[in-house]
């Protein structure tokens, strides 16, 4: 098959650019030349067929003609990834319910917590696709893992930068230590090189060719402790150069919440110190070691200095930690859009990727650039649908559309309904799927209940699962509709006890009396009545419909009369007949059925009995087969005889 | 009905397996510690059913996870799995099979061999029906299916004994054997029939009712040291208990679970002590002391009270908060596993027996 992209005009928003979302799939079948027709199935799934079809008379050609099934591929369903679909399910679902019991309550560190579990989640779930990297033999294969990889490993980053800037609560909103610490997390440079020549201890290791990269990487991601150590290290560190560098590093003030003062005096502090260094940097005592002064220069904030080495690090994020820790250590969460903008801004390189842009909009605090962006990422909307309903259950996530309404519910309902919808697809995930649509009602509980009924449903213990799901999220009529159609497939193929527990357990009453009317068609071909032990113990379920409540009672006389309890079956019978509940072609049969008893030594029926039949037997004549009338009329006639002679004296008593 | 959360030090440990789990079993060893065990899964593109070892990832580390050793593909769900010999296992499948599958003794890695295949035991016809369930006892298997038949196997000669057909007209989903004769049935209504497997003509011994609630029997056991005492799980989450001595009511139904009881067990060291799961997420672990220790009957024999007040029955609840359905349980000493719908195994530990 050969793909070609093209672009065609889809307008994303309001700027006009457009935007390439359409792929071109060449069929090369020959039975699709004259014109394709197309149907979608259930799902992300459709169908496309030759139009024309090629009818010919010899059979042979019939195997040109063909279907072919299409479906997005869906990264989801891969086996690791599954585990994260169901693992982060549970957390979703926690969530929901806290957010549930706890409307009104300030429930942040649970949700911090939850927002952990998330990420630890991930972290488990890139542990996993690592694994299976190192095992995976096949290229395609080793591809898909490692593009799996880079997806989540920037899903977590995004979501851990997420997490300080808007889940957690940071005490006095000092954000500089939370970020300084996501910086080492992600882009853990030189973190190696520097634990190597810590452990060495070896005086002269400025000879390791990244030693000066090291120290000032270690500057950059604000961890003067160890830039310090490393510095003690080289050999020239008794010189007055070095110790005057170690003690600027030393006297750095650091601003603690806790530290008893207030942002206030801290920042006179602070500023003091760097126009001390300062001070330094423009004696130039420091012009015979380049690299020390470059320090310096780093410390005290200088915009160049940080270009200059930007070209170092592959990202610009990699600096932000620094960049902020020595211009504006006491910034605020929502301050820090400008440092942003700042580090993005150095060097030449324009920050294209997709990374780039989230992180971005994320400081700048854009959350409707966010969700778009994250919307991109080829994880199926997991990111999106996850992240966006935990910031939008802290309150973080405000989003305005073009006439400044606020959507922001909207876009989380709008993402969780399609990613439920998503994952109800896959044959084993359906349940996952269906808990994501539940969480939105009402959309999404009419969404899972068209989807619920296409489940393909091949066994009894299936249909019960599946009608146990919907029953608990209120859709009852999914499971009337399960039991319908299975009675249905079951009666079509003969089985009338299966049937009609299908359909009583449907609570289907106009399936359930055709059955019982299928069922007793087949006693009158055959003699034999099917599924006595399920109509001898149905109880009020034979009430639903009075054809199955005449098959119950009609099955009941069988089993007196086979017990010879004679005249229990009579009563029954004869209320069964002027209940005038029986269906029109088993007349001849259940007056039929009286014959015997009428014929019997002791009169089974008393006269007002007889009457009634005779009354029933006139009345419904055209359905009777002549000769078989003739027989039960003259039973009747002579039952009367006996009954009416034999009653008459206790009457006259009276 | 109380839930003692006690403060037990169970500690629970789940691991993902990408497929939902219908039945797990541990694979008994003679003189050690059990380490491997069997998962069938269920409702899945391929259905596979998987021999699994615990093992630590680090040497010095004392958590341990299980290892996929062997993977066994079958064409449909894994409806039951049970033991017929030390290495034998009886699989039923929904495609309507029953195999004998060998798992060798000295490495578990080996693939499992099958040793006796009935193709399409259960059917309507032509078409496909699940064998929804099997029981075992002494090599011989029973086996239950949508068709409504029971079919008695011989798990060392791999022939059919006999056919019960047409023991239901509806479709069965529970079995167990009371005796070597004597089988015990339960179908989607909820109706319990008790076969004399001697008997020449297709009757049942006895027939009774669950509950009036037409719910299906999900799952039938019996008491190891009394076997005339019979529990059956129902499709609503109660449990009835029966006295086959004394008549065909229950002695106690109990409304127990929110949702269908999928696995019932005594634990194998102490017979007071049953577990029980639950298509709700639930998994209890109960004291029966107090429904036998209440009476001795005139014969000194004990009795079953039937329970008039169900506060005084003692419940554990072993999962805390689960939100999808646990289909399986199996018991050894200290150590339950347990197969959900939301493709993990559990480990439950430092269960007090």
């Amino acid at each position: 098959m050969n793909i070609t992209t093209f672009s065609n005009n889809n307008v994303r928003g309001d700027d006009s650019s457009p935007i390439i979302r359409a792929k071109t799939f060449n069929i090369p079948e020959k039975c699709f030349n004259k014109g394709v027709g197309c149907a979608w199935r259930s799902g992300n799934k459709f169908s496309i067929y030759p139009r024309s079809q090629t009818v010919s008379k010899t059979p042979k050609n019939d195997v040109e003609n063909k279907i072919l099934n299409i479906r997005h591929e869906i990264v989801l369903f891969h086996p690791i990834l599954r585990k994260l679909v169901n693992e982060s399910n549970g957390t979703y679902l926690s969530l929901q319910k806290l957010v549930d019991s706890s409307k009104n309550n300030d429930n942040h560190v649970e949700l911090l917590k939850l927002s952990r579990q998330y990420r630890s989640i991930i972290r488990v779930c890139i542990e996993n696709l690592q694994e299976a990297l190192n095992d995976a033999k096949d290229g395609s294969d080793m591809i898909n893992l490692q593009s799996y990889i880079t997806i989540f490993y920037s899903v977590e980053c995004i979501w851990h930068l997420c997490e300080i800037l808007y889940i957690d609560k940071i005490p006095g909103d000092i954000v500089l230590p939370y970020l300084l610490e996501w910086v080492r997390f992600h882009f853990p440079c030189h973190e190696q090189t520097a634990a190597q020549l810590l452990e060495a201890c070896e005086r002269g290791s400025e000879d390791h060719d990244d030693y000066w990269d090291t120290v000032i990487g270690m500057v950059v991601q604000g961890r003067v402790d160890v830039a310090r150590a490393l510095l003690k290290l080289n050999s020239l560190s008794e010189t007055n150069e070095f110790k005057l560098v170690d003690n600027s590093l030393r006297s750095m003030p650091v601003y603690s919440i806790y530290g008893g003062i207030s942002t206030g005096e801290f920042t006179v502090t602070w500023k003091h110190w760097q126009a001390e260094c300062r001070a330094k940097v423009t004696s130039r005592v420091l012009a015979s070691q380049p690299k020390l002064e470059l320090i310096m220069r780093l410390i005290i904030g200088e915009y160049s200095a940080f270009e200059s080495i930007r070209s170092t690090y592959t990202s610009w994020f990699d600096m932000l930690g620094g960049y902020v820790m020595f211009t504006a250590p006491w910034s605020r969460t929502h301050e820090l859009s400008a440092a942003a903008s700042a580090c993005a801004g150095m060097g030449s390189m324009p920050s294209g990727s997709r990374l780039d842009r989230t992180l971005r909009a994320l400081l700048e605090g854009d959350m409707h650039q966010v969700i778009h962006e994250i919307q991109h990422i080829t994880d199926n909307g997991w990111f999106a649908t996850h992240l966006s309903d935990i910031l939008y259950h802290c309150g973080k996530l405000k989003v305005l559309d073009k006439h400044q309404n606020n959507v922001t519910q909207r876009l989380r309902d709008s993402l969780i309904l399609e990613y439920g919808t998503l994952i109800m697809e896959h044959k084993s995930l359906w349940s996952v799927g269906l808990s994501y649509l539940a969480s939105c009602p009402p959309e999404g509980l009419c969404r899972a209940h068209l989807l619920l009924e296409r489940i393909p449903i091949n066994t009894h213990a299936k249909a019960m699962r599946v009608v146990a799901e919907a029953n608990k999220y209120g859709l009852l009529e999914v499971g009337e509709g399960v039991w319908r159609v299975l009675s249905g497939r079951h009666s079509a193929a003969g089985r009338d006890g299966a049937a009609l527990s299908a359909a009583v357990r449907g609570g289907a009453a106009g399936r359930a009396g055709r059955c019982a009317g299928a069922a007793l068609r087949h006693y009158c071909r055959t003699g034999c009545l099917p599924a006595p032990d399920l109509l001898l113990t149905a109880g009020p379920a034979l009430l639903i419909d009075d054809t199955l409540l005449f098959l119950g009672k009609y099955c009941e006389f069988h089993r007196m009369y086979k017990n010879k309890e004679f005249r229990k079956a009579a009563q029954l019978l004869i209320s069964l007949i002027t209940s005038k509940i029986a269906p029109d072609f088993f007349w001849e049969t259940l007056l039929l059925d009286a014959l015997p008893l009428l014929e019997s030594d002791e009169a089974m029926f008393t006269a007002d009995d007889t009457y009634d039949m005779m009354l029933c037997l006139e009345l419904r004549a055209q359905n009777f087969n002549r000769e078989k009338a003739e027989l039960l009329r003259l039973a009747l006639l002579r039952n009367l005889a006996r009954t009416a002679l034999a009653e008459k004296p206790e009457e006259s008593t009276q | 009905m109380t839930h003692l959360y006690t403060k037990m030090s169970i500690d629970i440990q789940g691991t993902f397996v990408s497929q939902k789990i219908n039945k797990v079993r541990w694979i008994p060893e003679d003189y050690a510690e059990t380490k491997c065990f069997l998962t069938g899964s269920w409702d899945d593109e391929v259905n596979l059913i998987t021999v699994w070892t615990f093992e630590s990832v680090n040497e010095d580390e004392e958590v341990e996870y299980p290892r996929a050793l062997t993977k066994y593909p079958v064409d449909d769900d894994v409806t039951q799995i049970k033991f017929t010999e030390k290495n034998k296992i009886a699989v039923s499948i929904s495609n309507g099979d029953v195999k004998i599958l060998e798992i060798s003794a000295y490495d578990k890695q080996t693939p499992l061999k099958e040793i006796f295949s009935w193709k399409s035991l259960h059917n309507y016809g032509n078409t496909k029906c699940s064998a929804t369930s099997l029981d075992t006892y002494e090599g011989d298997i029973a086996s239950i299916g949508e068709d409504g038949n029971v079919n008695i196997l011989s798990g060392r000669r791999g022939e059919v004994n006999r056919t019960i057909k047409g023991a239901d007209s509806c479709s069965l989903h529970s079995i167990c054997y009371l005796k070597h004769t004597e089988v015990i049935t339960g179908n989607i209504r909820g109706h319990i029939k008790i076969w004399d497997l001697r008997s020449e003509v297709d009757k049942p011994a006895a027939s009774f009712l669950l509950a009036g609630d037409e719910l299906a029997a999900t799952c039938i056991i019996n008491h190891p040291t009394q076997p005339h005492i019979v529990l059956a799980g129902s499709e609503s989450g109660s449990v009835a208990i029966w006295d086959l001595r004394m008549n065909t009511f229950p002695t106690s139904l109990l409304s127990a679970h929110t949702g269908g009881v999928t696995e019932m067990q005594f634990h194998p060291e102490n017979p007071q002590k049953l577990l029980t799961c639950a298509v709700s997420g639930e998994l209890w672990d109960w004291n029966m002391e107090t429904i036998t220790k209440s009476t001795k009957g005139p014969d000194n024999q004990l009795v079953w009270m039937p329970l008039q007040d169900k506060n005084t029955m003692m419940i554990n609840s072993l999962m805390p908060s689960f939100h999808q359905a646990l289909n399986s349980l199996d018991c050894e000493k200290g150590r339950i596993l347990c197969g959900a719908d939301n493709e993990a195994v559990y480990l439950i530990k430092n269960l007090k027996y």
